[in-house]
């Protein structure tokens, strides 16, 4: 496991309530894991706290990276391991080209702007026409979210942790994201996919299921979701929507025999 | 008139930081040009369309510009003011005119690279005739010593259908005392946009900036944008003022200062007045210390919160 989350308890920021409480899962490297729940299950305050962001800080358990125990590192000292997270709405900083925000998480400053290009050309911006640009409202919310994928794929890191990356983007953008996010995956990075769309979850090789705070179940991804549905108690959208790659992902009579089943979740 | 003929260290020190001019001097490049090294004229040249005339005075010149009608050219008209001494007196009137139909950029480099004790004054007129394009970029290098005292006022009338922007950058260097006062007058369908930044380094750096917009015609526009850091004490006071005075004109104000380290001060004031009922006046400031999403955006590309405030430093008040 590139990442093991242990017995996480988050509480808010005035401790008067917990926001996630004692979940466990593990991230196999080199694989698309989807954290997959409704709005308001943790799923962004896991990324979040995996990061390293000062406002949530964990109360009880333990993050191990690569088996080192990260729990009370910095934002820094994790980006330094090879952590890195892709916002769910990039930050828009006046008077940064696109060039310098991406070069900044380059190590290696040899060819830099080769590296810089070659990042844009994996999210599919060309180049020659943004390198130069400010990270301003000039660009859309789409192009951003472009840019903030570059940035953390030209880190090289180990792990990317995308934060919502699908939300305000259009249909075709999203289809688009999805091919980004195989592309990555193929240059041996893993990433941890924070959504709350199953059509998004699917490109996801394994998965999580939060609800309400809790994780109820690490699997492959459709199984995953079909918890999922489950749980939500949509049996026909499930019929209906829980597609791979064209295929679907299990026969009507399981799907029927998993909702006539106890709920052991 | 070669570049041997200019101050050396003037040169240098704007190369020193990252400000070249070499290509601006004259000879050198298609723009018109007017330099003065201290308080001589120590060069001028002038293109089709564009007449430059200086005249030296006790303490520095008088400066007529004038953009002849119709004349739209590409090269920045080019205005050197560099002072290699440590102290002095430089007070510069320029009367800036643009007249119809003109399209053209001024850029003022002022660098006082040894100043301690120098005081730089400038008392300038501008006024831009009707379906302008006019750009006035401003950028000044004061040295590292804190020693200069630099109070430049500006009016400007700018005419209809005309475009003005302004852009006055004091970042490089420590910039010592500096009182700005600019009034810009805007009429019918004009469009201001103002943008001043400002960076106060240490106790010795006091910075005073007034910038106002009185939208005196109907549908006139402006923005003015206003951006400092103060730092080791340094001190910022900003005041950014719209006045609406005429139908559906529409004008803001945004300020935004970073604090750094105790005992630096930073203030803004934003004056918005409004007399006419379809006008529209805004305003929106911040102060303290950059959003934490910016610092934790940056760390997680493998900055340390130090380097992350210095990158954020630089994005706000670079030139663009």
């Amino acid at each position: 496991m590139i990442l093991e989350v242990k017995d996480l308890t988050i509480p808010t920021l005035d401790q008067k309530r917990v926001i996630v409480e004692k979940i466990s899962f593990g991230v196999k490297e080199g694989i698309i894991h989807a954290i997959i729940g409704p709005n308001g299950s943790g799923k962004s305050t896991i990324a979040y706290a995996i990061m390293g962001l000062t406002n949530y800080k964990p109360s009880e358990g333990k993050i191990y990276f690569d088996g080192i125990d990260i729990t009370n590192m910095s934002i820094t000292e994790r980006a330094k391991l090879g952590i890195t997270l892709a916002w769910q709405e990039p930050a828009r900083i006046d008077g940064l080209t696109v060039f310098k925000y991406i070069s900044l998480g380059i190590k290696e400053k040899k060819n830099l702007e080769q590296n810089v290009s070659e990042a844009l050309k994996i999210v599919n911006l060309p180049p020659e026409k943004y390198l130069n640009r400010f990270i301003d409202e000039s660009l859309s919310g789409g192009e951003r979210k472009r840019i903030e994928l570059a940035a953390v794929v030209a880190m090289k890191p180990r792990l990317i942790i995308l934060d919502e990356p699908d939300s305000g983007l259009d249909v075709i953008i999203v289809e688009d994201f999805l091919s980004i996010f195989n592309r990555i995956k193929q240059l041996n990075m893993t990433i941890l996919l924070i959504t709350h769309r199953e059509d998004i979850g699917m490109v996801a090789d394994y998965g999580t299921l939060m609800w309400y705070g809790n994780a109820l179940i690490t699997d492959e991804f459709p199984e995953v979701m079909l918890r999922y549905c489950k749980k939500a108690g949509l049996k026909e959208f499930c019929k209906r929507a829980l597609f791979k790659n064209g295929e679907r992902c299990f026969s009507e009579d399981y799907i029927d025999k998993i909702f006539e089943g106890v709920d052991d979740l | 008139m070669s570049n041997r003929d200019y101050p050396e260290e003037i040169l240098q020190s704007l190369e020193d930081y990252n400000i070249d001019i070499r290509d601006f001097m004259p000879g050198h490049g298609k723009g018109a040009k007017l330099l003065l090294n201290f308080n001589k004229i120590s060069g001028i040249e002038q293109v089709e369309g564009v007449i430059l005339k200086g005249k030296e005075i006790e303490n520095g010149i008088v400066a007529d510009i004038i953009i002849k009608e119709g004349t739209k050219i590409e090269e920045p008209v080019h205005l050197c003011f560099g002072v290699n001494k440590e102290s002095g007196v430089q007070e510069i009137f320029p009367r800036i005119i643009a007249e119809d139909n003109t399209n053209v950029t001024v850029q003022a480099h002022c660098s006082f690279p040894k100043a301690d004790g120098l005081i730089h004054k400038m008392f300038g007129h501008f006024y831009i005739g009707k379906n302008c394009n006019f750009t006035y970029n401003e950028t000044h290098y004061h040295g590292e010593n804190s020693g200069a005292l630099v109070a430049p006022v500006g009016f400007m009338y700018v005419g209809e259908n005309s475009v003005f922007e302004n852009n006055f950058n004091l970042t490089r260097g420590t910039p010592g005392k500096v009182k700005i006062m600019i009034d810009i007058y805007a009429m019918k369908n004009s469009v201001i946009k103002s943008t001043i930044k400002a960076f106060g380094k240490c106790k010795k750096d006091s910075i005073r900036i007034r910038d106002s917009v009185f939208l005196e015609g109907e549908n006139a526009r402006s923005i003015i944008k206003m951006k400092a850091a103060a730092k080791d004490g340094g001190e910022v006071l900003m005041y950014g003022i719209t006045e609406g005075n005429a139908p559906q004109c529409n004008g803001h104000v945004e300020c935004n200062e970073i604090v750094l380290g105790k005992g630096s001060i930073c203030r803004a004031r934003p004056f918005i007045r409004a007399i006419d009922p379809t006008s529209s006046v805004s305003h929106e400031a911040s102060l303290g210390r950059f959003p934490q999403k910016w610092l934790d955006v940056l760390q997680a590309k493998g900055l340390t919160e130090e380097e992350a405030i210095q990158i954020l430093i630089e994005a706000m008040l670079q030139e663009e």
